[in-house]
C-alpha cells in the first residue's frame, strides 16, 4: 500500500540548537499516530517541518503521496497547505486573527483556493462549526469573545474546511476542561475514520483514545516506536517507561514518579543518557539507531530495558521443608518488584538465596542474563540488600560514620577522605543529618526511623543497580513508615534504582511497585502489573489479601 | 496604543478655543472695538454702528456679562463682519472653504493610504535592501517642511518646466465648465495636493510599519501561512488589516496636522483656501476673519478627531465596548 | 532595564548620522559671528546677485548676505528648538511625574487638560495670539513650550507610575521619604532615555515650528530666522535666484530636522526594545 507521508532523517535545527536529529517515520492512509513527548522534545517543530512552516534549517526526505515536499517551489507548497495537509495549531491567545469573525476565518481558506464561493464557503463553514459543536449565534463572534473550549472547536472545524487528506493536530485537546475533552475526542475519532492524523501531544489520555500507533520522541529522537495499545500496556524503553509513570490517570496506583534529572541539550551519543536508570559506556558515546525488537521499534544500546534479575527454578529445602519451590521471577531495570506474602511465605529465603547468604538446592540466578555461582565483590557492587531489624543490622559497636562507610571499606573503594565525603552525602539524601555530632552517634542513640535511614545509605553507598529491602518498615512506627516508603521511591527516581520490595502489606506494595508477585507456601501463585492484580486478582488467597488490607485502610 | 477620549475631553478642549478667542482681544491694551475689529475697520465704521456693537457686545460691560453675549453670538452663528472683504466673516470663510476642503481631504486620504501600504511592504521585507531605502527614503523626506517641499516643486514644475500653473485653484477668466473644468481643477491641485502629501506621508509609514513588525510575530499570522494563502492575502488582510489600527487612531491627530500644513501650502501656491484667508488676513490685521479661522479650524479638527474616535471600535472588535 | 543610550546611538547608521548633522548645525550656529562674512542685516544695493567669491551664496533681495544670513539663521533656529525642547521636557516630566505620585483628582484633571491640548494643533493657536502680539523670541519659546509639553507628559506619567510600584520606592517611602525625594532620586534617573528622546523630539517640533511661523512672517523681524528668508525667497520664484537663496536655506532647515529625526530614531528603541535589531544599516 502507498505511504501518505514518509518522512527519512529529518534534521532540524534553528542556528546552533538542534531541535531534531534524526527522525524516521511512515504514515500510511487512512491511520492515526501519535507524536508523544515532554514540552520542548520538538513535537510541534516536527508537525510544523512537514508543512514547511519552520524558520531553522531543515534537511532531510519529507515526501508526502510521493512528492518530496521540501524540494516544492513556495508556490507548490501553498497548493498542498491546507488542501492537502492541515493542522490544528494548540490554542493560545491571538492563534486566529482578532479582527475577523470565526466564520468568516473558517471559510477563507476555501475561497482563497477557489474551491468554492463566498456564499458556498459560508455554509459549508457553518457546517463544520455546528458539526464541532459550537452554537450557531457564536458564529459572528470574534476569537476573543469566545471560551478557550470554543476557541478549540473552531481550529478544528477550520482545519477540515478544505478536507485535507492529512491531518496535524497539535495538543488539540489541552485548553479543554474533561468533559469537553470527552466529546471532541469523540467527534475526532469519528474524523478518524476516512483522514490521515498525526496527533502531537503529551497527553497519554489523547493518545490511547485516539492513535492507531505511537512514536515517543525525546532529544530529537525516537525512542520507541510502535503500536499503541501495546507500548502503553508494556512500555520497553526506559523513557517511555518513566513518561507513562509520571502521568496521572486512573489506573495509576503506583505513586507519581518524575523522571530524574532534567532535559539538557545538546547531549552526546544517546539523548536519554544522563536520565537512563541502565546507563553503559557506549550509551553517552553513540546515538542508538531504531531498531525492531520486542514486537516494536526502539532505540536503545541495550535493546529497551533490561532484566535485571531473574531466577529460575530457584528451590530450598531445609531438610524436608520446602521453603521455596521452584520461584521463577524477574526485575527489570528500573522497576520495583513487590514480594507479597505472609509470615513464612518464603519470602525472606528467597531474598536471602539472591544476595548469597542462603545456598539454593535447585535452581539459579541469573544477574543481567549471567548465571551468578559465586559472588564476589562485583556482584555485591550491584545487588545491595535492607534488612528487616535495623536494631540488628547495624553494629552497636560502629557510629553512624562507620557504619555507612564499612561497605567501602571493605571493598576498598577511595581514600579515607574520599569515603568519609561519600557518607556524608549518601546520609544526606536520605534526609539525615550531616552534623559531626551525628556521625558520633551509635545506633542506640538513634530512633527507629533514624537507624533504618543509616541501613538504607550503608546500602546505597556502593551505588547498586538493585536494592533488596526485606520488611524494612516491619519494626517502625506507622508514622514513619510512610516516610521510609517515601524515601525509597525518592532513591529509586534519583539513582535509577530497582527494588525487590518484600512485605506481607499489599496496600504498601500498591503504592511502591510497578508489578507485584504473590507468594504462598513457597510458590508464586499470581504475578503481574500492580494495577492488574489490585484491580482484578485471580487468586483466591491475592482475594483474601486484598480484602484484609482494605478493612484497615 | 488605542487610548479613549471621552467627551469630556472634547469639552474641556472646545472650552478652551472659545475662551482663548473670547479673551485675547480683550485684553489688549486699548479700545477693546479696536482690538476686536482692527484700526481699518474702525475707520469705515459709522458712530452708530459702532455704538450698536458695543451695545451688541456688551463691551462696556463686566467681562462675564461680555462672555454671555459673546456666546449668544455664537450660538447663532454670528462670526462678526469683515471690513476688508465687506462681508460676513462667516460668508468669507464658507466661500474659501472648499477648496480648504479640497486640498486637505484628498491629502490625508493619500498620505494615510500610501503611508500604509508602503509601511505594510517595508515592514514585510524588514532589513531587506527595500526596506532600508525605503525607511532612509522617508525619514528624510519627513524633515522637509511642507511649504519647502511646496516650494520645490512649484520652482521644478511650474517655473522651470512650466507644465503645471503656478498659482490659484482655477485658470482666472476662462468660462470652463463640465470635464474641462475638471481637469483645470485638478491641475491647479496637483502640486499643492502633492506637496502636502509628501510632507505628511512618512507619520503613516513609520507607525505601519513599526506596527507590522510586531504584528508579523503573532501566532495567527502562523495560521494564515499554514492555511496556504498568497503572500498578498497574508500581507493585506491578515496582517496589513491588523498593522493599520493605530494609523487609524492618529489619524485624528494628523487631521489637525495636515490643516495646518494646509495653511503653508495654500501659501506657497497661492490657492484660495482658507489658509490663504488667514495669511491675507494676518497681513491685513482682519482681526474678526482671524477669529473665524481659529474658532472654525479649531472645531472641525476636534470634531474630525471625534468621528475617528468613533469609528474605531467598528475597525477593532476588541475595543468594541468602548462608548 | 539597563539600556545604554548612547550605545543605541553608537550602533545606529542614522543616529550617527543624525548625531553628525546636529553636530555640524550647532558648530555652524555657535561659530557664526566668527564664519559669517557680511553683518547679515546690512542692506546694500547690491540686490539679487549670484554666488561669488565675495558673496559665497550671493545676495537678497536688500542686498544682504545669503551664507551670513544662513549661519545666523542657524542661531535663531537652534535656540528656538533647544529652548522649547527643553522648556517642554521640563514641564513634562514635572506635570508627569506628579500626576503619577499625587493621583486621585489632580492627575484626572491634569491628564483631561493633557488630552484636550493634544487635539488641538498648536500652529492654529500660535497664530491667533501672534495676531495679536508680535512675539519676541522668548515670549515665542515659552509659548511653543506652552503647547508641546503634553504630548511628553503621557509618556512620562505612564513610566513613572510603573516605577512607582518598584521595591526600591516603596522602601523610600518606608524610610519617610515625600513625593520630591522620591521623584528625584529614584524616578528622574530611571527616566533618563525617555526624557532624552522626548527633547530630541520636542527640538525637531520646535524648529519646524518656528519656521513655519517665521515664514508666515508672525515672528520677531528683528532676529534672522530660516523660514523668515524662505519667505522672502518666495516672492522671487519666478526669477532664477531660488538657486542659492530658497534652496540651500531650505535644505539647511531640512538637514537639521532630518538630523533630529535620525536620532530620535535611534534612541527610541530605549522605549520600545522590541523593536532593536535588524534595522537600517
Amino acid at each position: 500500500m502507498p505511504k501518505l507521508l514518509e518522512i527519512r532523517d529529518l534534521r532540524v535545527s534553528y542556528g546552533q540548537d538542534v531541535v531534531l536529529n534524526g527522525i524516521d517515520i511512515t504514515l500510511e492512509a487512512g491511520e492515526t499516530l501519535a507524536i508523544v513527548g515532554e514540552s520542548g522534545t520538538g513535537k510541534t517543530t516536527l508537525g510544523l517541518s512537514i508543512m514547511r512552516l519552520v524558520e531553522g534549517t531543515v534537511r532531510g526526505d519529507i515526501s508526502f503521496n510521493g512528492r518530496d515536499l521540501l524540494a516544492l517551489s513556495d508556490r507548490e507548497m501553498q497548493q498542498i497547505r491546507w488542501n492537502q495537509i492541515a493542522m490544528v495549531f494548540q490554542n493560545a491567545d491571538n492563534v486566529l486573527n482578532p479582527v475577523y469573525t470565526v466564520l468568516d476565518q473558517v471559510a477563507e481558506p476555501m475561497v482563497a483556493h477557489g474551491l468554492k464561493k463566498r456564499n458556498e464557503a459560508r455554509d459549508r463553514a457553518a457546517e463544520l462549526l455546528s458539526h464541532f459543536g459550537l452554537p450557531k449565534n457564536r458564529f459572528a463572534a470574534y476569537p476573543h469573545q469566545l471560551s478557550g473550549g470554543e476557541q478549540q472547536r473552531v481550529l478544528i472545524a477550520m482545519s477540515m474546511a478544505n478536507d485535507p487528506e492529512l491531518l496535524i493536530l497539535d495538543e488539540p485537546l489541552s485548553s479543554l476542561d474533561a468533559v469537553t475533552r470527552s466529546e471532541i475526542t469523540g467527534l475526532l475519532k469519528q474524523t478518524r475514520s476516512n483522514r490521515t492524523m498525526l496527533v502531537v501531544t503529551h497527553d497519554l489520555d489523547t493518545v490511547s483514545k485516539l492513535s492507531d500507533r505511537l512514536a515517543v520522541l525525546y532529544g530529537g529522537k525516537i525512542m520507541e516506536l510502535g503500536s499503541t495499545k501495546e507500548i502503553l500496556a508494556n512500555p520497553r524503553h526506559p523513557y517511555t517507561r518513566a513518561l507513562i509513570r509520571a502521568y496521572p490517570n486512573m489506573t495509576t496506583v503506583k505513586d507519581l514518579q518524575g523522571i530524574k534529572g532534567r532535559m539538557t541539550r545538546p547531549v552526546s551519543g544517546c539523548p536519554f543518557h544522563p536520565r537512563c536508570t541502565q546507563v553503559i559506556d557506549i550509551c553517552p558515546r553513540e546515538i542508538p539507531e531504531l531498531l525492531p525488537g520486542h514486537g516494536r521499534k526502539i532505540a536503545c544500546h541495550r535493546g529497551g530495558i533490561i532484566t535485571l534479575l531473574s531466577t529460575r527454578n530457584l528451590t530450598k529445602y531445609f531438610n524436608s521443608l520446602k521453603a521455596v519451590d521452584s520461584v521463577d521471577i524477574h526485575i527489570e531495570g528500573g522497576e520495583t518488584l513487590a514480594l507479597v506474602g505472609q509470615t513464612g511465605s518464603g519470602k525472606t529465603t528467597l531474598a536471602k538465596m539472591i544476595m548469597g547468604l542462603h545456598q539454593p538446592t535447585e535452581g539459579s540466578v541469573y544477574l543481567e542474563d549471567t548465571k551468578i555461582d559465586n559472588r564476589g565483590k562485583d556482584f555485591y557492587k550491584r545487588v545491595q540488600m535492607v534488612f528487616q531489624n535495623p536494631g540488628e543490622s547495624l553494629s552497636h559497636r560502629l557510629s553512624v560514620l562507620e557504619a555507612v562507610m564499612e561497605p567501602l571499606e571493605v571493598q576498598g573503594v577511595g581514600t579515607k577522605e574520599e569515603r568519609i565525603k561519600k557518607a556524608i552525602q549518601v546520609l544526606g539524601e536520605v534526609e539525615l543529618p550531616q552534623t559531626e555530632d551525628f556521625l558520633r552517634k551509635y545506633p542506640h542513640h538513634l530512633s527507629g526511623g533514624e537507624m533504618q535511614r543509616v541501613a538504607i545509605a550503608r546500602a546505597l553507598m556502593l551505588d547498586p543497580a538493585l536494592l533488596i529491602a526485606d520488611e524494612p518498615t516491619a519494626f517502625l512506627d506507622a508514622s514513619i513508615q510512610a516516610k521510609i516508603l517515601k524515601l525509597l521511591l525518592n532513591m529509586q527516581e534519583q539513582r535509577g534504582l530497582s527494588m525487590l520490595y518484600i512485605t506481607h502489606d499489599i496496600a504498601a506494595a500498591r503504592k511502591l511497585s510497578d508489578r507485584i508477585a504473590v507468594m504462598h507456601n513457597g510458590r508464586i501463585i499470581e504475578e503481574g502489573l500492580s494495577n492488574e492484580i489490585v484491580a482484578a486478582p485471580r487468586q483466591d488467597y491475592t482475594k483474601s489479601l486484598l480484602k484484609a488490607a482494605s478493612a484497615m485502610n | 496604543m488605542f487610548s479613549k477620549r471621552s467627551i469630556i475631553t472634547y469639552a474641556i478642549a472646545f472650552a478652551f478655543i472659545i475662551t482663548l478667542n473670547f479673551l485675547l482681544p480683550r485684553m489688549m491694551p486699548g479700545d477693546p472695538l479696536m482690538a476686536i475689529y482692527g484700526n481699518e475697520a474702525l475707520i469705515a465704521m459709522t458712530p452708530q454702528l459702532k455704538a450698536e456693537l458695543v451695545e451688541r457686545f456688551a463691551l462696556d460691560k463686566p467681562l462675564w456679562q461680555q462672555f454671555g453675549a459673546y456666546l449668544l453670538a455664537l450660538f447663532r452663528g454670528e462670526l462678526g463682519y469683515s471690513y476688508y472683504y465687506n462681508a460676513p466673516v462667516l460668508t468669507v470663510i464658507l466661500g474659501r472653504l472648499p477648496w480648504t476642503l479640497l486640498l486637505v481631504g484628498t491629502s490625508l486620504v493619500l498620505s494615510t493610504l500610501l503611508g500604509i501600504v508602503l509601511g505594510i511592504e517595508s515592514g514585510w521585507r524588514r532589513g531587506s535592501r527595500t526596506d532600508r531605502i525605503m525607511l532612509t527614503g522617508l525619514m528624510s523626506l519627513n524633515g522637509f517642511p511642507d511649504f519647502f517641499l511646496g516650494m520645490l516643486l512649484l520652482i521644478i514644475f511650474g517655473v522651470t518646466l512650466g507644465i503645471l500653473p503656478l498659482a490659484g485653484a482655477l485658470t482666472p477668466y476662462s468660462g470652463l465648465s463640465g470635464p474641462a473644468l475638471v481637469l483645470d481643477v485638478l491641475k491647479h491641485l496637483v502640486l499643492p495636493m502633492t506637496a502636502l502629501t509628501l510632507a505628511h506621508l512618512s507619520s503613516g509609514y513609520l507607525l505601519t510599519r513599526n506596527t507590522m513588525i510586531t504584528v508579523l510575530k503573532e501566532p495567527y499570522m502562523l495560521t494564515a501561512r499554514a492555511k496556504g494563502l498568497s503572500p498578498r492575502i497574508l500581507k493585506y488582510r491578515h496582517a496589513g488589516r491588523n498593522s493599520m489600527l493605530p494609523v487609524v487612531t492618529r489619524t485624528g491627530i494628523w487631521v489637525g496636522r495636515v490643516v495646518t500644513g494646509a495653511l503653508f501650502v495654500e501659501l506657497v501656491f497661492a490657492y484660495p483656501g482658507v489658509g490663504y484667508l488667514t495669511y491675507e488676513a494676518l497681513l491685513t490685521r482682519d482681526y474678526p476673519v482671524i477669529q473665524g479661522v481659529f474658532l472654525l479650524v479649531a472645531i472641525s479638527v476636534l470634531a474630525a478627531n471625534f468621528i475617528v474616535d468613533l469609528s474605531y471600535p467598528k475597525l477593532d472588535p476588541r475595543v468594541a465596548y468602548a462608548y | 532595564m539597563h539600556i545604554d543610550i548612547k550605545k543605541e546611538i553608537k550602533e545606529s547608521g542614522p543616529g550617527k548620522a543624525g548625531l553628525l548633522i546636529l553636530l555640524v548645525m550647532i558648530a555652524l550656529a555657535l561659530l557664526a559671528p566668527v564664519l559669517a562674512r557680511y553683518n547679515p542685516f546690512l542692506q546694500t544695493a547690491d540686490s539679487l546677485l549670484p554666488p561669488s567669491w565675495e558673496h559665497w551664496l550671493g545676495t537678497n533681495h536688500v542686498g544682504q548676505d545669503i551664507w551670513s544670513r544662513l549661519l545666523f539663521g542657524a542661531r535663531t533656529s537652534l535656540l528656538v528648538g533647544f529652548g522649547v525642547g527643553f522648556l517642554s521636557t521640563l514641564l513634562s516630566t514635572i506635570f508627569g511625574i506628579s500626576s503619577a505620585l499625587v493621583g486621585g483628582l489632580y492627575d484626572k484633571v491634569v491628564m483631561r487638560i493633557v488630552d484636550a491640548f493634544i487635539v488641538i494643533p498648536a500652529v492654529i493657536i500660535v497664530i491667533l495670539v501672534a495676531a495679536y502680539i508680535r512675539p519676541s523670541i522668548l515670549v515665542l519659546i515659552m509659548l511653543l513650550a506652552l503647547l508641546s509639553w503634553q504630548g511628553g507628559a503621557r509618556v512620562v506619567r505612564a513610566q513613572a507610575l510603573s516605577l512607582k510600584e518598584r521595591g526600591h520606592v516603596a522602601a523610600a517611602r518606608s524610610f519617610g521619604a515625600n513625593h520630591f525625594y522620591i521623584a528625584w532620586r529614584h524616578i528622574v534617573p530611571d527616566l533618563g532615555p525617555i526624557l532624552l528622546v522626548d527633547f530630541i523630539y520636542g527640538v525637531r517640533r520646535a524648529v519646524f515650528m518656528e519656521a513655519g511661523l517665521a515664514f508666515l512672517g508672525i515672528t520677531d523681524p528683528t532676529m534672522v530666522s530660516w523660514g523668515m528668508m524662505m519667505r522672502d525667497a518666495l516672492r522671487f520664484s519666478y526669477l532664477n535666484v531660488w538657486q542659492w537663496w530658497l534652496v540651500p536655506t531650505g535644505v539647511a532647515l531640512s538637514l537639521t530636522i532630518i538630523g533630529l529625526t535620525f536620532l530620535a530614531y535611534a534612541a527610541e528603541p530605549v522605549i520600545e526594545p522590541r523593536l532593536r535589531g535588524a534595522e537600517v544599516a
